[in-house]
């Protein structure tokens, strides 16, 4: 019983929950209250121990669904063998009719046609050792260890007592032949449950953190690939507010507040007893993020975005603008639409035409530079690549004068900039600081240090 | 006052909830008995009017404990939730007992036996008579079992969340002049969050983690049928597929069950028999709470009208 559970755990562990030894103590604890006769009730009492927000619970659901496949919950009263597969669903390997005269020859041919369930798992579990289930990695080497072992367990003696007894003339032997083509199909289901199982348990954590590391490092125009790519960026969205919503008030010791300590003492009539500090409340940084949507630097202000989308926690106002030969304010669509409706809308309006910077500094002066307060921290995301136009740098100092800081990412290597078309060298003067951003490690890197230092 | 009743079984509890006119579903009561059992406090999450606050009164009456509540806000601290001193009472007392003192200290011969007379008395000024209990220590305090209610953690600061956890883990809290106070009898608490910022891991862990979600069709009805019990069995099935219908809108505030009931209550009070889209379009402000929701909705009165009816 508590094997199973501390499998179970670290199942979910590797799946993404966070749990906790004191959690798992709690969910023993469930278990010994409510007892393993209920499904549907065990499943509550441990989701409830386990799985804490609800993202959480949604994989404790699939994850549970997944290792207690069958109803095999009698294997939590058998402590004595190792890793037997459930007994109730090895009942169906048995053949209930009777053999009609003909008598299976290979071993694995006598052990799934006459033997006990519990026989079956024995061998099972022998196999899966014989064959190192246990270092399955990734979700491709599933069948490749499935193969393995019904190897170990004798498969090629049992095929070929299958394919003489299909062919023999005997029908009794036909009979048999039948009889085992049936008990090696189910035999190939038991097998690819228990490898899908051992994969769960060893496999699925390691290779979700892979898979993690490489998309962080991935350029992100080719990002798009990956499906789960947003829940990642939610997932470093999340980290960046946890560490960054802590400190909302900075306490400036050895500054008195004198109308505060006056205020709390007037119940000592007035004699000084608690003194009150000054504090300074941390303003959230506003925000606006004036991105290039043209061509592939759009995929970075797809990325830029909907990280800045994922931190209303920590950021008061985010106002997106868009730009490729004219520049327009995107915000309503983003607050309004999911993020990929909004900036598929940003790309059907704005995508293609040739980029002019200059003209779109020109309409976001004229919209609203008289919005850029002191408190206002401005993001421009592009490649400053200006088709040989006129890059209007008056404008982007006006900008820089008038905002707490003017940051500028820029989809190229730092090599690069100031080659060919690219403006970047002029603008970078007016720029609080500029940065190259390849990456979603370098996107967090910078949003980290945005929150750091505009507060 | 009849006698506590204590939860064997979840079966008993879901009933026991329903005589007292709350009706859960199995995950509900699965998580109470388990509270129960464990002793251990319950996070409830979910979106407003789900009911969250009402399970805590709900168990307040099953099992006949007193229910304490403390709400949370931003700027909340331990003067408000744990204890204060009664200044008034300290001041007053110096004030009435300066004779006394007189009479203490004549005789005394110099600071240092002054002070040593003083002394003899200890900290009479900050013992538990001029304490002044809040939410939380009263509910430590109580002889009978007590359920204590801490509403929308959420609106709290960080800080007063780490302060919580003493409270949580081991049912006791210390206070600095005092010592440490243990629970009398441990207290059965509830958490509830509306989830408007990410709670600590620490106090999660400490919790149990209830999600509830809108209610399912059945659910809403039986719901439905024990508080607004005049309602014609026909209206009632109206009503609850209509607003199962609307919340697979894109609202801005979908209508929870707290809204289902005053909407059954309005229509009780016109004497309607049946939905008709006039009737919807004038009550329609009982249901949803923003102009924008209201005008969507009427828009698709017509289709949303056409579904209920062929179903």
């Amino acid at each position: 019983m508590d094997r199973v559970m501390v499998d179970f755990v670290k199942a979910l562990r590797g799946n993404g929950v966070r749990i906790a030894t004191s959690e798992t103590l709690d969910a023993m604890h469930a278990l010994q209250a409510v007892g393993y006769r209920d499904r549907r009730r065990l499943k509550t009492a441990l989701g409830v121990t386990l799985a804490k927000t609800e993202e959480e619970k949604s994989r404790f659901d699939a994850c549970f669904d997944q290792f207690f496949q069958f109803n095999d919950f009698e294997q939590f009263e058998d402590n004595q063998k190792p890793e037997p597969p459930p007994a109730s669903l090895l009942q169906s390997l048995l053949n209930p009719t009777p053999q009609p005269g003909a008598e299976p020859q290979s071993e694995l041919g006598q052990l799934l046609l006459q033997g006990s369930p519990q026989d079956i798992a024995q061998s099972m579990a022998q196999a899966a050792s014989a064959a190192n289930v246990r270092d399955i990695r990734v979700i491709t080497q599933k069948g490749l260890y499935g193969r393995r072992m019904m190897m170990a367990m004798g498969l090629e003696a049992l095929e070929q007592e299958m394919w003489a007894a299909e062919t023999a003339e005997d029908p009794s032997q036909a009979a048999l032949g039948q009889q085992l083509r049936q008990a090696r199909e189910r035999l190939r289901e038991e097998v690819k449950h228990y490898v899908e199982r051992q994969y769960l348990l060893q496999a699925s954590g390691d290779s979700r953190a892979l898979r993690e590391s490489v998309m962080r490092e991935t350029r992100l125009e080719n990002l798009r690939e990956f499906k789960d790519v947003q829940s990642l960026v939610r997932k470093l969205a999340k980290r960046l507010v946890a560490t960054h919503s802590r400190r909302r008030k900075v306490y400036q010791r050895g500054k008195l507040d004198v109308r505060s300590t006056i205020r709390h003492n007037i119940p000592y009539s007035g004699v000084l007893l608690e003194t009150h500090w000054k504090t300074k409340r941390v303003d959230k940084p506003k925000v606006m993020a004036i991105c290039d949507v043209s061509g592939s630097v759009s995929q970075y202000s797809r990325f830029l975005l909907m990280f800045l989308y994922s931190l209303t926690e920590v950021i008061s106002n985010v106002r997106a603008f868009a730009f490729s030969s004219d520049l327009m304010e995107v915000t309503d669509w983003f607050e309004r639409e999911n993020l990929d409706t909004a900036i598929d809308l940003t790309l059907d309006r704005l995508g293609g035409g040739s980029t002019d910077y200059g003209r779109s500094l020109d309409t976001f002066t004229t919209l609203c530079l008289n919005q850029v307060d002191h408190r206002t921290t401005v993001i421009m995301l592009g490649d400053a690549r200006n088709n040989y136009g006129d890059p209007r740098t008056d404008l982007l100092q006006a900008v820089h004068n008038r905002a707490r800081q003017l940051i500028w990412l820029n989809p190229e290597s730092r090599l690069r900039w100031g080659s060919g078309d690219s403006e970047m060298k002029r603008y970078q003067p007016y720029c609080t600081w500029a940065e190259p951003c390849q990456s979603l490690n370098q996107l967090e890197r910078f949003i980290s240090n945005l929150l750091r230092y505009s507060q | 006052m009849t006698t506590p009743t204590h939860p064997i079984s979840v079966d008993q509890i879901q009933a026991g909830f329903a005589q007292s006119g709350y009706i859960c579903n199995d995950d509900i009561a699965m998580t109470m008995f388990l509270a129960y059992q464990l002793e251990k406090p319950v996070l409830v999450e979910g979106p407003p009017g789900v009911g969250k606050t009402e399970l805590a009164k709900a168990t307040a009456h099953y099992l006949n404990y007193e229910l304490i509540r403390l709400q949370c806000y931003e700027g909340l601290d331990e003067a408000k939730a744990l204890y204060e001193w009664k200044y008034g009472k300290q001041l007053l007392y110096t004030q009435v007992l300066k004779d006394k003192l007189g009479d203490l200290l004549k005789g005394a011969h110099g600071l240092a036996e002054s002070i040593d007379r003083l002394h003899e008395f200890g900290d009479i000024f900050y013992s538990e008579q001029f304490l002044e209990p809040r939410p939380l220590l009263q509910a430590l305090q109580a002889e009978q079992g007590t359920v204590l209610l801490i509403d929308e953690i959420d609106k709290a600061d960080h800080e007063f969340e780490s302060f919580l956890l003493e409270m949580l883990s081991d049912y006791q809290i210390s206070i600095p002049e005092i010592g440490t106070i243990k629970a009398r009898r441990h207290p059965i608490v509830f958490l509830t969050s509306n989830n408007t910022r990410e709670l600590s891991d620490a106090l999660k862990r400490r919790c149990l983690h209830l999600y509830i979600p809108f209610p399912d069709a059945a659910l809403e009805r039986s719901i439905i049928q024990t508080r607004v019990p005049g309602i014609s069995a026909e209206l009632q099935a109206q009503l609850v597929g209509f607003v199962q219908e609307i919340r697979k809108l894109d609202l801005k505030k979908q209508p929870a069950i707290s809204e289902t009931i005053d909407w059954a209550r309005t229509l009780l009070l016109l004497h309607a028999e049946a939905l008709t889209p006039e009737l919807v379009e004038s009550t329609l402000n009982v249901l949803l709470k923003h102009e924008e929701d209201i005008s969507n909705v009427k828009d698709d009165l017509r289709t949303l009208f056409n579904t209920l009816l062929k179903r």
